[in-house]
Parts: structure tokens; C-alpha cells; sequence
């Protein structure tokens, strides 16, 4: 266990042998590439601004992250009750996805204004469609002959779904869960950047534009911290619960 | 100093290449420009027509320059690529942003400014009684929390009003809050949100413009580096002969350099790019911007800004304005270049 | 292709646009977020060279990007997956470069990677990469410990073990990697383009968001849709043709 935590740390010690390192090989200026004591300095002399900035961006990012996994979940499980239905909407659906989210960012501004709401609808998109797609995927890779199986038994098409296709689909839809987690929060933070009241991004943006390059970095800093973090503990959960084996 | 000598060398390579390309194409004077570039706050449109005029008009080139004029964008600011060496020259929006930067070991000085009236005013709906900043009073304020926020509590403390007595939140580019009244009043730049209303066929709005209350900054800083402007000189001077030059026509001309302008970038409309540069133009010709010349550089305005800077805490109190600016430059721009036509 | 197959798709989008150009009619306060389907059909109609400009400025870019990100992409799958020491020690930090949000770096991308192609291209090559190394990484490792088994009492050589069997068996969940990736080399060029440039999607969006054009900002809503549907249907189509033996993993 303590092996498996001090890998990331490692990392964590090349990316900053590398970013210190290259201050110094190429000799850049702070205000292009501050050194990380300054940073970490600055992120301790704004905490207050910075956990605010935090938590407004986690909970944007969370209750996106949530909405987001319901309605892929649902969907996919409805279209895959039926291939007419698959076959119908997912022309679409994948139009609809192979925007760039970036694209809507600015709809969502005009249609659910600059607060959280917007950033929200952002994410639960991102996330929705990814958790949508890899569940479909990982209900169709489930064994036909022992749904037929069940099925002469007599078990209905939702008993089915729910006793064994899901748990068998687990592996893909966890997998589109974790990949979910980053991309939330850079969602929101880019969202944030353009146009937000709140929140990580926009501490960012308001920063490079005061030429605050030392609290620009420090919320980066938070924002990548931040979301290592929960990363690491839905793989630490993953590997430990299992609970979908 | 390796990243300096690499753009040197990447620099001189460069204009090796060009000239040899110019001379194979039988250009002589090609071979003494010297290549600098200019740093735009934002995307390239009429905002920044002067710039796109004297490259197209060839200013530049009397002048001895090859000039790329560079846009900007959401996430990248002019102060830093200047002050890395990445670009010569930059626009800097505010005061603020200049004494902010000096203050953090930017090493920038302003050479030009080239509006003396700050773009920025407020908007409110006529229905709902606001025509002052003393009727801010118990009202939401949206403005930009990019350097504007401090003229608006200026404004608010002019009118004799607390920090506390108005909610002064951030704006972004969406009118939408504004006009759907989640704010009582909101910001405007007057060459693009103010044109964006009018052109949806808003009416009845007030707009309140702070130089009428006490709130009276310039705006739009020429800056280079120190460095720039103690090595080459001449090549400082040559940029704003020929910027200021480029303004004047661009002014003079607006339908020709909007045309200039659009076939800088994709996807801009006409008529808001004339509007925008209508009003840019009257920024740079109000007060000194007639009676001393375009792009001067008035020292009082400078102080005004920073006054309001210091009593807002935003910078500390031994800044030194000698240092950030320098009008050498500007005095020694031909009078018949800065006189509006 | 029988009607059974095209024609459920054709009606439910069909049902979606005309339910949008309905919704797009409704008086809905002073700034349409929605505007009908006809009005944005005549923006780009009447827009349509500036849109195919800036369309090819884009996916070219993105295109440069994911080849790159996509090669990369694999190597590294290949090579954690062959060496794990090196696994251990640099997947982490190619989890991190991925909670970086990138289109912070602004001045670092322009100073590093000019205001040329190449620093849109970077971009689009940094969020593809990441995808195709996991899958890749991924895919490889999960062939049956039975299955190697057996190649290997026939002596077979890592190389062997690798061509014949891991590779063959990875290939599915790798393409599924690309067209995630082709998605992102998409976003990628579209972000780039605010590190300063004057053409290109990503503009044209930043300049529609400034002036609150909302007919055109779903225009470009619709181009980016089009070239996102393009490169999923020539992968798809790969996939299809050339890696039939499915996905298994």
C-alpha cells in the first residue's frame, strides 16, 4: 500500500524536477514560470480565496458529475432495451457529442447565465455522454447466449439488466466514471474562465489578466492537486471495494 | 539572458531568411527592416484598425520595420509575452495592469497611450430610475473584474456611497444578465457591448459615464521593456511614428481601414466594426487626444489613475510613475502624424 | 442499405430539428438562445466559405495533433505495458499532466511554440495522447494469462508474444481510444486558437461570443458537429472494415 502511494508521489517529484529544471536550464523569468516554493507560498497566503475558489468549482463539478452519470446511465440502459431505439438516436446523440463542449460553453452562458448552473449543465454534458457511451458499449459486450438463457427462464427484460447485464457492463462503465473525473473539473474550469461569478477558473482568469501570475499559478496548482486527489481515491475505492465483482 | 540570446538568434535567422527571399524577389530596402512585433489585447478587429493600417499603408516600412501585428485572446495577456521577450510591443487595457506588472518585476514601460478616456461606462434600464451613481444605492452592479472594478467603486465612493452600500459583482461577455434584469446595472465597453444593444434594438437605457463623475482615466497603453527601449531606440520610435500615423489615417478613412481590418480575420460584420471604430476614435481624440495629439501620453491622466489605484490599495504607495512611462517618445512623433485630421 | 436501417435515425432527427425550429419560434425574451433551425441554416448558407475556411484551419490542426498524440499515444502504451518499471514510475505523471488545465499556460504555449500552427497543434497533441497511452496500456495487458501461456510452450519470443497475440487483441479498445482522441484533437485546436491567431473555428467562436451572435455561435456549433461526425464515421469505418474481430475487452 505504501509502495503503491509514494508512485504518485514520484511523479509528482519528476513534474517538479522538470518544471524547476527548466527554470533554471532555460531561464525563465518568474513571471513566465514561477518556482514552486513561491507558489505553494502564495496558495498558504490566499487559502481563504483559494478553498472558496475550490469549493465552488468542486461543487459544480460534483453536482454536474452526478446529474451527468444518472442520465447516461438511464439513457444507456433505455436504448439498449431496444435496438430500434439504439439505432435511432445514436446517429444523433453522436452529433450532438462530437462538439467540442467548449462550442456550447457560451450558448450555456445565454440560457442558464454565469453562475453555477451553466457550468453544471457543462459538465453533466461531458459526463453524461462519455458515462452514456462506454455504458453502451459495455452492455452490448455482454454474452447473448446468457441473456437468451435467462430469458427461458422466464426473467424479464429489467431483471436482466439489472441481476446481470450492468454488473457484467461494470468494468467499461467504471472505466468511463474514472476518465469522467478529470474532465469535469476542466470543464468547469474552463467554463469558468470565460464567464463565472466563482470558482477556480475564474480566479485564473481575472489573475492572468492583472498580470497576478503568481495566484494564477497557485489556482492551478489547487485545481490539479485538487483533482489528483479525488482521482486517487476513486482508483484507491475501485481497486478496494470492487463491489461490481 | 538564454532565452533573450535564443530569440536573437531565432530573430536574426529570420530576417536572414526574409531578406534573402525579398532579395531573390529584387527588393532592395527590404534588407535594412527590422522585425518587431505588436501584441493585441484581444482578437484582431477595428479596435486595433491603426496597427492593421500602418502595416497595410506601408507606415511601418518607412519607418524601417517589418511589424507583425499579433492578436490576443481570453487566456493569454500582452504584459507577460512582452516582458518574456516573446513580443516587442504590446497594448496594455489599463493603468493598472501596467503599475500591477512593474510592481511584480515586469520590467514594462508605457510609450504611448492612446485612449484618453476610459472605453468603459454603465449601463442602466431607463424604467428603473437609475441616472446617477448616488442611485447605485441597494443595487447590483455587474462590471469587469479585470482592472474595471476599481473605477466603479471609485465612482460608487465619489457619489458619497459605501463599498458595502452596493453589490458589485463580475461581469463576463453575455449582456444576458443585464437584460434580463438579474442585474440592475451592468458595464459596457462603449466601441463593443454598448454597439451590441443597439444593434438588438435595445432602447431606453442610461448610460453613465464615470469621466462625468470625477472617474476620468486614460487607457490603452503602448508598452515595450526597458531593455527595448534603452538597446533600440530608433526601432521604438519607428513603431510609434508609424502606429500613431496608422491611427491617423485609419481615422481619417474609417470605411477604408475597417476594409483593411476584415481581411485581417474571418468572420467579422461591417457595420459593427465601423461602429466600433467610431467610437475608439472619439476615446482617442476627447480632451488631449485634440488639443495635444493622438497617442499622447498625459501625465496628469496617468496620475489620476494611479491616485485611484493607491486609494483602493491595489498598488503601494512608492510606485513610480517615471519609471512606467515615458514620453520621450511620443514628444518626438512628427506633429503632422498626431494631429486628428 | 435497407430502410430499416436508415429510416429510424432519418425520422428521430428529423422529429429533433423540426421540434427545435418550433422551439426556436417561441417568444422567449431578448436574447433567442435558441434560435430556429432555419435562421442558423441561412447563417451558414450564406456564410459558407468563411465557415469552410475556418473548418479546414481547424481540422487541419487537429489533424496534426492527433496524429502526433496518437502515435505518441501508442508508444507509450506499448512501452509501459512491456516495461513496467517504467509504468510505475511515469503513468502517475501522465495522470497529472492531465488534471493541468491547459488552456491556463497562455503566455508559457506562446513563448515555447510561437504564434505559428504548431502551438494549436500541441495542444491538440496533449489532450489526445493521454487516451490512446491508457487503452493502448490498457488493452495490451488484458490478453488471457492461458493464452500466453500457450504461446510461450511454443517458445514463441516477446516479439512473437506481441505481434501475433497482444497487439491483435488490443487493437479493438486502441481504436476506441482514437475516436476519443479525435474528439479531443478537435477541442485541442478549437482552444488553441485563443493563444492568438485570426482564423479558424475556435475564432470564430470567441468573436460571436463577443458581439453575442447567437445564430452564428450555433453555426459554428454545427461546423464543429460535422467535422466531429466526419472523423468518428472514417474511424468507425476502419474499425468496421479492418479490426472486425470486436471488441473483447
Amino acid at each position: 500500500m505504501i509502495a503503491r502511494a509514494s508512485y504518485p508521489l514520484l511523479g509528482l517529484l519528476i513534474i517538479a524536477a522538470i518544471w524547476e529544471g527548466s527554470i533554471r536550464f532555460f531561464d525563465i523569468p518568474p513571471f513566465v514560470l514561477p518556482p514552486l516554493g513561491q507558489i505553494a507560498e502564495r496558495i498558504w497566503t490566499g487559502r481563504s480565496e483559494m478553498i472558496a475558489g475550490l469549493s465552488a468549482t468542486l461543487y459544480e463539478a460534483g453536482t454536474g458529475y452526478v446529474i451527468g452519470v444518472a442520465i447516461g446511465l438511464l439513457l444507456a440502459i433505455a436504448v439498449s432495451l431496444s435496438s430500434l431505439a439504439e439505432r435511432s438516436v445514436m446517429p444523433l446523440f453522436i452529433a450532438i457529442n462530437s462538439v467540442p463542449i467548449v462550442a456550447y460553453v457560451p450558448v450555456s452562458f445565454v440560457a442558464f447565465g454565469l453562475g453555477a448552473a451553466s457550468k453544471i449543465a457543462m459538465v453533466a454534458l461531458t459526463v453524461g455522454f462519455t458515462v452514456f457511451l462506454s455504458a453502451v458499449q459495455g452492455l452490448k459486450s455482454v454474452d447473448p447466449s446468457a441473456v437468451n438463457l435467462l430469458r427461458s427462464f422466464g426473467a424479464g427484460q429489467m431483471r436482466i439488466i439489472w441481476m446481470f447485464s450492468l454488473p457484467a457492463a461494470m468494468p467499461i462503465i467504471v472505466s468511463g466514471l474514472r476518465v469522467s473525473i478529470v474532465r469535469a473539473m476542466i470543464v468547469a474550469i474552463v467554463a469558468e474562465m470565460l464567464g463565472a461569478y466563482d470558482g477556480l477558473g475564474r480566479i485564473i482568469y481575472e489573475a492572468t489578466q492583472q498580470v497576478d501570475f503568481l495566484r494564477t499559478w497557485a489556482a492551478i496548482a489547487v485545481a490539479s492537486l485538487a483533482s489528483l486527489v479525488i482521482y486517487g481515491v476513486f482508483v484507491w475505492c475501485d481497486r478496494r471495494l470492487v463491489w461490481w465483482k | 539572458m538564454r532565452t533573450a540570446l535564443k530569440t536573437i538568434t531565432r530573430r536574426t535567422v529570420v530576417s536572414a531568411v526574409g531578406a534573402i527571399c525579398l532579395g531573390a524577389m529584387g527588393s532592395t530596402s527590404a534588407f535594412a527592416l527590422d522585425q518587431v512585433s505588436v501584441r493585441l489585447p484581444w482578437l484582431a478587429q477595428a479596435q486595433f484598425a491603426g496597427f492593421y493600417v500602418a502595416k497595410a499603408k506601408g507606415f511601418y516600412e518607412s519607418e524601417g520595420l517589418e511589424v507583425t501585428v499579433n492578436p490576443g485572446g481570453p487566456n493569454i495577456n500582452g504584459e507577460t509575452l512582452v516582458a518574456s521577450g516573446a513580443d516587442d510591443f504590446a497594448i496594455v487595457g489599463t493603468v493598472d495592469a501596467l503599475l500591477a506588472g512593474r510592481e511584480k518585476g515586469l520590467p514594462l514601460v508605457a510609450v504611448a497611450m492612446l485612449l484618453q478616456q476610459n472605453p468603459m461606462a454603465l449601463v442602466a434600464h431607463e424604467d428603473s430610475g437609475i441616472r446617477t451613481p448616488a442611485d447605485f444605492k441597494g443595487k447590483t452592479v455587474s462590471t469587469f473584474f479585470t482592472g474595471a472594478q476599481n473605477l466603479v467603486y471609485a465612482m460608487i465612493e465619489n457619489a458619497g456611497l459605501a463599498q458595502e452600500d452596493v453589490k458589485v459583482v463580475p461581469q463576463a461577455v453575455s449582456m444576458a444578465p443585464f437584460l434580463d434584469r438579474q442585474v440592475d446595472v451592468a458595464s459596457v465597453t462603449v466601441y463593443n457591448e454598448l454597439n451590441v444593444l443597439k444593434a438588438q434594438g435595445l432602447e431606453g437605457i442610461v448610460v453613465i459615464n464615470p469621466a462625468d463623475y470625477g472617474v476620468n482615466v486614460p487607457s490603452d497603453a503602448i508598452v515595450a521593456t526597458e531593455k527595448t527601449i534603452a538597446e533600440r531606440p530608433a526601432v521604438v520610435q519607428g513603431f510609434i511614428n508609424g502606429s500613431i500615423r496608422g491611427w491617423q489615417y485609419a481615422l481619417a478613412h474609417p470605411d477604408e481601414a475597417v476594409e483593411i481590418v476584415m481581411n485581417e480575420a474571418s468572420g467579422l460584420e461591417a457595420p459593427h466594426q465601423r461602429a466600433m471604430l467610431d467610437a475608439y476614435g472619439k476615446l482617442m481624440t476627447a480632451g488631449e487626444g485634440t488639443t495635444s495629439g493622438l497617442g499622447v501620453l498625459d501625465m496628469a491622466g496617468v496620475e489620476r489613475a494611479r491616485d485611484i489605484l493607491l486609494s483602493r490599495g491595489v498598488v503601494k504607495p512608492d510606485v513610480d510613475l517615471d519609471d512606467a512611462v515615458n514620453a520621450g517618445f511620443w514628444k518626438a512623433v512628427p506633429s503632422e502624424f498626431t494631429k486628428p485630421q | 442499405m435497407k430502410p430499416s436501417v436508415w429510416l429510424p435515425p432519418l425520422l428521430v432527427t428529423a422529429l429533433f430539428l423540426v421540434c427545435w425550429e418550433i422551439f426556436g419560434h417561441l417568444p422567449m425574451g431578448r436574447v433567442k438562445v435558441v434560435p430556429p433551425v432555419s435562421a442558423i441554416a441561412m447563417d451558414i448558407i450564406h456564410n459558407h466559405q468563411l465557415l469552410l475556411r475556418a473548418m479546414l484551419h481547424t481540422l487541419t490542426e487537429a489533424m496534426v495533433g492527433f496524429a502526433a498524440g496518437a502515435a505518441f499515444g501508442f508508444l507509450m502504451g506499448v512501452l509501459f505495458a512491456e516495461v513496467r518499471i517504467l509504468e510505475r514510475m511515469f503513468f502517475p505523471v501522465f495522470i497529472i499532466s492531465q488534471t493541468i488545465p491547459v488552456v491556463a499556460f497562455g503566455a508559457l504555449v506562446v513563448i515555447w511554440f510561437g504564434n505559428g500552427m504548431l502551438s494549436k497543434v500541441v495542444i491538440a497533441f496533449y489532450l489526445t495522447f493521454f487516451p490512446v497511452t491508457v487503452h493502448t496500456h490498457r488493452g495490451l495487458l488484458s490478453v488471457e494469462q492461458q493464452r500466453i501461456d500457450l504461446l510461450r510452450s511454443f517458445a514463441a519470443s516477446r516479439w512473437t508474444l506481441f505481434w501475433r497475440l497482444r497487439l491483435p487483441f488490443a487493437l479493438p479498445t486502441i481504436m476506441t481510444s482514437l475516436i476519443l482522441g479525435s474528439s479531443l484533437s478537435l477541442v485541442g485546436a478549437i482552444v488553441g486558437e485563443w493563444f492568438g491567431d485570426t482564423k479558424g473555428l475556435g475564432i470564430m467562436l470567441v468573436q460571436a461570443m463577443y458581439v453575442e451572435n447567437m445564430v452564428r455561435l450555433w453555426s459554428i456549433i454545427v461546423a464543429c458537429g460535422v467535422i466531429g461526425v466526419g472523423l468518428y464515421a472514417v474511424l468507425r469505418f476502419v474499425q468496421t472494415r479492418w479490426i472486425w474481430w470486436g471488441n473483447e475487452t
